[in-house]
């Protein structure tokens, strides 16, 4: 259940960073990824789309630190460009369904009744779906490319939040202070702006670091599947699907972006468990 | 034996949801831009095909009549034929079914044999390099992309060690558990770090809860309270995680057995939607659904057997 | 004669870090063979704790035991784990919580029977029954192989007290072992203890905050306040003569002993009543689609009429429909049937009309401090919440008037800008309190809302009420399983009992003369502070049976 955030005085902020290591090391993981991408350009040692004919499939080196690719790509600097595109992936893809799921959740939570059934209904007709076949299945209709896969995010994603938030708002609806202030006469609004929204939203921002995780897996697996980011675009899941072919050969260029989106979602996962501790939330 | 009712009932309030998943995967076809025909037929189709399908699928009457069709047919067990492979759909899914269940129920298995001795040994150990150990690995587990964790796993047991088949997908018995063992752990590893964190932080509340404290008041071992108390009182939330998984699972099986080259539903499913084969597509969602929507059905009867407290 | 268990000099430390705090500090306490030992003190002052040190099951790895001993039979005790079950029990308070729900209750009683007692399976079975026959149930063989949800709390409670005897101790730990039950229940469950140190020669610890309990239960008492026992004794000297002040305050609180005189004003209703019940009916809808739709009446049939200035009390166990009973008079919960008037308005008749009033003129108080307050708002927050929604205090007026409701329910102002969960229970329910005030209110209706806090602190929001409800004109309508307090705060008490009104009348009289058999049960069941009442004021408890659901 939901503890409250406790405020502290803007100086102790780092104080209070420090005693929590987990936050930290979170927070910095996705700080140097951010970072990384923002500054890719400055970062990367080459341009990720030049192909070097003399410099194919070459081992981890001083001058190619994670080898290069069949092209004579340097991987180093295609997983550095990559960060650019599967964090934009991460946070649109989160941020959409977190939106469309909040309000729908608040609003089936709070009603009940037939708004409730019928959006309960449609809830479990989509979650009725493995969630990557519908997403696949929605994008083949779209048409191949990151603004689909967006779009399908944003109609496919918005269930688990809705779920999750309605559930709160059903259980914050029968405690005592939400009853209070409905005997004390405040109105609708006031009561689901003020009383139980705040103390739902503390679950599903947590979800929120988790589903972050779950949607760079996703994107990054569509793309992979050759339905999302198209080559020669350095995006990670291309990137190892590019490198099938030369898997017997060149290890390095499966596992370098690998591994930059085991890091990242590391990242995303301990950011979420800190904040599940810090807010007091139950995963 | 009325706790048990809801499996005579339950199928009946299955059909809301199970017309639900009608609805979309008919109305996902129609939105592909095009006459419905080509669309269903591809570009090469002759006139006659296209006049086949019209009147089979009503397609020159209104969007509610041929929804009409489509349940018909449905039942029928008609889904049309692929283009690709020019066969009826239910007859390619059948002949497709066998290696992903077999794959599936080889990741269940697996993730299962993995995580329930982890999350013991983390949760009886809580605090020591174990335990430390097993957080983070789970954690970090959650994050590995299938289609990577595929290919490392590749490169390391087929390609380094040569101990397993690279992929494909074998003819006897033997030759398939082979085959499946890479793509199945490749599933397994990504479930087993959800399934571990669940048991671990319920093992963990057993341990500190008051059925435990009055067991050991009562003069049990640590053993006793673990394997008598904990554990089932544990169990009960994991299957259910399991359950609600299960939908990633079966998701999981496009990607990892395109990896593995795996001849199933998955492969078949992602081949569709490259050649535009939509039949296939929509008989394999529609598949997939009915399969997710069993699995949670199945999950329910195992939770009314582990917890005696729950009537649905 | 040597005790059978001897605590001496005992310590337990917390210690994290640098940390270092003192839990229990030199406790020193004996029990002897056969006697009952009341163990007494409000919550944090290390009551629990102590049991827990005894058989070494600490409830944190960061505590220690620092000093003393436990002699068990006059040997020190080196190996607590060795007498867990056997020699040394443990009863628990919340039996729900403390059963195995996956495991039936013979499984539970048969896993101590064949660890201590070495039986085989078989025997176990017989002997598990037997016992279960023992503490009481009316079909042990069927008990045997029932899982416990399917048992109502006080059956679990004599569950887990024949799954603590299948172990065969000679010390029996009851830890607040009835604190969760109804009074009905509490007095069965205590008789049972006695009747079982009676029959097997059982030594008890009896571990409770109510002095009532003890008093008429335990040969000794031991009063405990912030980790020492401050003052222990032959009961009947120790109530009699306490020395401590403490012991004093804690006599005091109790609200058996009746604070106000027994004239209570007799009002003359002359005016028109402020709320009017007819013939109310309260259904719920349970059970699912096709699965057997079910409507459970929580109110069948409720009338009554309450004046202004009254202060009613409204008594019942739980699942009374007491509860029920006050949300559906504010219009919280639809009524099925029946009438609710408000200052001559109906409720269902003109709703909106009349819930605009009942928003302007009731407000309600509720039983969790903490849950009844919103987590994420301070105090402060809270209060002028009700006031900027009320729109009758001028904005700029707001922060004086929230300070004068502090004032008034006895808040420091300064805790206005703290969050619930950094102020105690009893702050709390008066921060609660003081919202409901902000209303400006004729009528509060109190819903439990001393049921969680400690007797001292109980006694001190009653006294809150009753200054109130004096200083202001207020009607108060107080529900409460506690008949004790009621009678001590409340001119006039109605008693309610699966959904009806059964004795309605003027405090004084009910307690005095209940008219009818389930008021008289209730009544004798109140745990009371004089030692020589007989426990369940010496009603047979057979003929209790039939509310003992």
């Amino acid at each position: 259940m939901t503890a409250p955030a406790q405020t502290f005085p803007a100086g102790r902020w780092s104080q209070w960073l420090g005693q929590r290591p987990i936050l930290l090391i979170g927070l910095a993981i996705l700080g140097t990824f951010l970072m990384t991408a923002i500054f890719a350009r400055f970062v990367a040692p080459y341009d990720p789309l030049f192909q070097d004919g003399a410099a194919r499939l070459l081992p981890p080196s001083m001058a190619h630190p994670f080898g290069t690719d069949n092209f004579g790509r340097d991987v180093l600097s295609r997983v550095i460009w990559g960060a650019r595109v599967d964090l934009q992936m991460a946070v649109i893809g989160v941020v959409f369904p977190f939106l469309i799921g909040t309000a729908v959740g608040t609003i089936a939570g709070y009603f009940g009744g037939w708004i409730d059934t019928v959006l309960m209904r449609v809830i479990d007709v989509v979650l009725a779906f493995p969630f990557l076949v519908l997403m696949l299945s929605i994008i083949s209709i779209l048409g191949p490319g990151l603004a689909s896969f967006y779009i399908a995010m944003a109609l496919v994603g918005w269930v688990s939040y809705a779920r999750l938030v309605r559930a709160q708002i059903l259980v914050l609806k029968t405690q005592d202070f939400s009853v209070a202030a409905a005997s004390l006469g405040f109105s609708r609004r006031r009561i689901m702006f003020r009383h139980l929204l705040p103390n739902a939203l503390a679950g599903s921002l947590v979800f929120v670091m988790s589903d972050a995780v779950l949607v760079l897996l996703n994107g990054a697996a569509i793309s992979y599947l050759g339905l999302g980011v198209q080559p020669p675009t350095a995006e990670w899941g291309i990137m190892v699907a590019e490198a099938q072919g030369f898997i017997t050969q060149a290890w390095w260029i499966t596992l370098f972006p690998g591994l930059a989106i085991v890091t990242l979602a590391f990242g995303f996962s301990l950011t979420g468990d800190a904040l599940a501790d810090v807010m007091g939330v139950q995963e | 034996m009325h706790r048990y009712r809801f499996v005579l009932y339950r199928p009946i309030q299955l059909i809301p949801v199970l017309f639900g998943i009608s609805v979309i995967t008919f109305v996902l076809i129609r939105l592909i831009p095009g006459d419905p025909a080509r669309v269903l037929l591809g570009t090469r189709a002759t006139p006659t095909a296209i006049a086949n399908i019209r009147a089979q699928y009503g397609l020159d009457e209104p969007l509610l009549t041929q929804y009409v069709y489509f349940v018909k047919n449905l039942f029928a067990g008609e889904m049309g034929r692929s283009i690709l492979y020019k066969v009826d759909v239910v007859q390619l899914i059948g002949t497709r079914i066998e290696p992903t269940l077999a794959l599936v129920a080889m990741g269940v298995v697996l993730s299962l044999l993995i995580s329930v001795p982890f999350a013991t040994i983390s949760a009886r150990r809580q605090g020591t390099l174990a335990d430390h150990t097993v957080r983070m690995l789970s954690t970090a587990g959650i994050g590995f992309p299938s289609f990577w964790l595929g290919a490392m796993l590749i490169i390391l047991f087929a390609v380094k060690l040569d101990w397993l088949p690279v992929s494909g997908y074998g003819g006897t018995f033997g030759e398939k558990l082979q085959h499946l063992v890479l793509p199945g752990l490749t599933i397994a590893l990504s479930l087993s770090a959800i399934l571990t964190r669940s048991l671990r932080a319920g093992m963990i509340a057993g341990l500190k809860s008051d059925i435990a404290t009055a067991a050991r008041a009562r003069g049990m071992s640590e053993g006793v309270v673990f394997w008598r108390h904990v554990l089932p009182n544990a169990l009960v939330p994991t299957v259910n995680l399991l359950a609600v998984n299960i939908g990633w699972l079966i998701g999981g099986t496009v990607v990892v057995e395109s990896v593995f080259a795996v001849t199933g539903l998955g492969q078949l499913m992602a081949r569709g939607i490259f050649t535009r084969d939509y039949m296939v597509v929509q008989g394999v969602a529609l598949a997939f659904a009915c399969a997710t929507v069993l699995v949670n059905f199945l999950a329910d009867i195992i939770t009314v057997v582990l917890d005696p407290r729950i009537e649905l | 004669m040597m005790p059978l268990l001897d605590i001496q000099n005992l310590s337990v430390t917390f210690r994290d870090g640098e940390e270092r705090r003192e839990l229990l500090r030199d406790i020193s306490v004996h029990l002897g063979k056969g006697e009952i030992l009341g163990l007494v003190g409000e919550s944090g002052s290390g009551k629990s704790l102590l049991c827990r040190a005894v058989i070494g099951l600490l409830p944190s790895s960061k505590l220690h035991v620092t000093g003393g001993r436990v002699l068990l039979n006059g040997q020190e005790l080196t190996d607590t784990a060795a007498v867990r079950g056997r020699p040394i029990g443990m009863i628990f308070q919340n039996p729900t919580s403390h059963l195995d729900p996956v495991m039936t209750i013979g499984k539970q009683i048969s896993e101590g029977l064949i660890r201590h007692r070495g039986l085989s399976r078989p025997e176990a079975g017989r002997e598990g029954i037997a016992l279960l026959d023992q503490v009481g149930f009316p079909d042990p063989a069927a008990a045997f192989v029932s899982y416990p949800h399917t048992f109502s709390g006080g059956m679990r409670q004599r569950a887990m007290i024949a799954i603590a005897l299948a172990c065969d101790p000679e010390i029996l730990i009851a830890d607040e072992p009835t604190t969760a039950l109804d009074v009905t229940i509490q007095a069965q469950i205590l008789q049972l203890l006695m009747d079982l140190r009676d029959r097997r020669g059982l030594s008890i610890i009896l571990v409770t905050h109510d002095l009532g309990v003890v008093a008429q239960t335990c040969d000794r008492i031991a009063v405990m306040r912030n980790g020492q026992i401050v003052e222990v004794g032959e009961k009947r000297a120790l109530l009699a003569h306490p020395h401590h002040p403490y012991t004093r305050q804690l006599i005091a609180s109790h609200p058996s002993l009746s604070h106000a005189s027994d004239e209570v004003p007799v009002h003359a209703h002359h005016k028109a009543p402020l709320f009017q019940v007819q013939d109310l009916r309260v259904e719920f809808a349970s059970g699912g689609w096709l699965g057997g739709r079910k409507t459970f009446r929580a109110l069948k049939d409720v009338s009554f009429d309450i004046w202004p200035g009254e202060t009613v009390g409204i008594v019942g166990e739980s699942g009374s429909g007491k509860s029920t009973l006050a949300r559906a008079m504010l219009g919280l919960v639809p009524i099925t049937a029946g009438e609710v008037l408000f200052e001559g308005q109906s409720l269902t008749k003109a709703p909106t009309a009349t819930l605009k009033a009942l928003r302007n003129h009731a407000a309600m108080v509720f039983q969790d401090p903490f849950n009844s307050l919103n987590p994420r708002m301070t105090i402060g927050q809270t209060i002028a919440e009700v006031l900027q929604s009320q729109g009758e205090t001028p904005v700029e007026q707001i922060p004086a008037r929230v300070d004068e409701l502090l004032d008034m329910v006895g808040l420091e102002r300064a805790l206005a800008g703290r969050r619930p969960r950094s102020l105690s229970g009893g702050q709390c329910q008066r921060a609660g309190i003081a919202r409901a005030l902000a209303v400006n209110p004729r009528v509060i209706l109190a819903d439990e809302c001393v049921a969680a806090l400690d007797v001292t602190i109980q006694a001190q929001i009653v006294a809150l009420f009753r200054k109130l409800a004096a200083d202001h004109g207020l009607t108060l309508i107080f529900i409460a399983h506690d008949l004790a307090i009621v009678r001590n705060l409340c001119e006039r008490v109605v008693v309610m009992h699966h959904g009806q009104i059964v004795e309605d009348g003027p405090s004084a009289r009910v307690f005095a003369q209940p008219a009818r058999a389930y008021t008289r049960a209730l009544i004798a069941a109140i745990p009371d502070i004089d030692p020589d009442r007989p426990i369940n004021g010496g009603i047979n408890p057979e003929t209790q049976q039939e509310y003992a659901t």
